[in-house]
């Protein structure tokens, strides 16, 4: 062994964590060589200064202190472990609440406010058909031909009925049945006067 | 503490005064800073209170205690680091130049001693200078007077490495300490 081994063992020989072979050989070996000898005293004397450093002074009331903040850090405590955001399950039954709504209101026939809404479904009618009583003029038969019949045999007629595009003194009438939704397809349902003579005229939304 | 545990104040009370001398002087040779140490000191018995249900019957009190005070110590040292820079590599050799200068001042006579209380001092910042994971253990050793054993327990290390790491500490505290051990020894 040299001294590189001697002063390895240092720090068990302070300690006495050294075994009685070690402690002989170290021992001798401090016998011959004053480097190491030296060289021990200087670590002996560090680690004797740093235990005998006083001891650092307590400022008076410090149990006072630490329970009134061990109090307010019960009440309230600044570190709660992080657990599940609490809107996750309101969020949850909300949406489920809404889909059973949904649901039952579709199972109860009643159609959702949104696809009522007239604004959102623009109606495709199609064209009228315009039935003329026998002692009507003469024309065509189709509503469209009605609308670019001779200005002289509808003029005098549109001028009576200004709000209406149509010929009130003839017998026309609109068949506008309400539209029953059923399974998101709109069926008409036709009734016709029976003292109406005319085809039918169907409007499909 | 088992009177702690169940919510006696006085017995919390009374564990403060027992325990508060050793937890201030812990915190305040691992920071060398005293007007820090007093509110890390109060913070270390908080935890302890707020703690109080998680602590082991059986365990060795202690242990668990400076378990908290030296994590709390080393906390503070990283968001030093962090924050500013205070021990930084600079700054450390800062400290260390400085340290030096103090202790081997070529301007004082042969015949000028440190008094005792500039020589506390003077290790007081010796020990600072010394990196975190070496000081915690070195202070817990030397001047706590702890097992190797308790201290690997409270920093959660193996027995070999608390040794390791305490002899790593006394050599660097040796080598800064060196010139004002010789002036001492030559007066």
């Amino acid at each position: 062994m040299n001294c590189g081994d001697a002063r390895r063992l240092f720090g068990a020989y302070w300690d006495d964590e050294i075994t009685l072979a070690e402690r002989d050989w170290l021992e001798s070996h401090f016998a011959s060589c004053a480097a190491c000898r030296g060289e021990y005293e200087t670590f002996a004397r560090t680690v004797e200064l740093v235990g005998s450093l006083p001891r650092a002074e307590v400022r008076p009331g410090l149990d006072e202190r630490a329970l009134a903040r061990a109090r307010r850090a019960t009440a309230a405590p600044d570190r709660l472990p992080v657990g599940t955001p609490r809107w996750i399950p309101v969020t949850a039954t909300a949406s489920l609440l809404a889909i059973a709504a949904t649901m039952t209101l579709q199972w109860m026939g009643i159609a959702p406010v949104a696809r009522l809404n007239p604004a959102r479904t623009t109606p495709a009618v199609t064209q009228p058909v315009l039935v003329h009583s026998a002692d009507a003029p003469a024309t065509s038969a189709s509503g469209t031909d009605a609308g670019t019949a001779a200005p002289e045999t509808l003029a005098p007629v549109a001028g009576t009925v200004p709000d209406s595009l149509f010929d009130h003194s003839a017998d026309v009438e609109f068949i506008l049945d309400p539209v029953k939704l059923r399974k998101g397809r709109a069926h008409t349902v036709l009734r016709l006067n029976p003292d109406v003579q005319g085809e039918k005229a169907v409007i499909t939304f | 503490m088992a009177r702690v545990a169940e919510d006696d104040e006085r017995a919390f009370s009374e564990l403060v005064r027992r325990f508060q001398g050793r937890v201030t002087n812990l915190i305040t040779r691992v920071l060398n800073d005293r007007e820090c140490s007093d509110d890390l000191a109060q913070e270390v018995f908080v935890r302890v209170f707020v703690h109080r249900r998680n602590y082991r019957r059986g365990s060795k009190f202690t242990t668990w205690l400076f378990t908290i005070a030296a994590n709390l110590a080393k906390n503070e040292i990283r968001r030093r680091v962090r924050k500013r820079h205070w021990f930084s590599l600079d700054a450390l050799q800062e400290i260390v130049n400085d340290s030096a200068i103090q202790l081997a001042d070529p301007t004082e006579g042969q015949e000028t001693v440190l008094q005792r209380e500039q020589l506390q001092e003077a290790v007081g910042r010796a020990i600072a200078t010394v990196p975190e994971k070496y000081r915690v253990a070195l202070v817990l050793r030397d001047i706590e007077g702890f097992a190797y054993e308790e201290i690997g327990q409270m920093l959660r290390i193996p027995g070999g490495t608390v040794r390791s790491r305490i002899n790593r500490a006394r050599g660097m505290l040796k080598r800064k300490l060196q010139p004002l051990l010789r002036r001492e020894g030559t007066s």
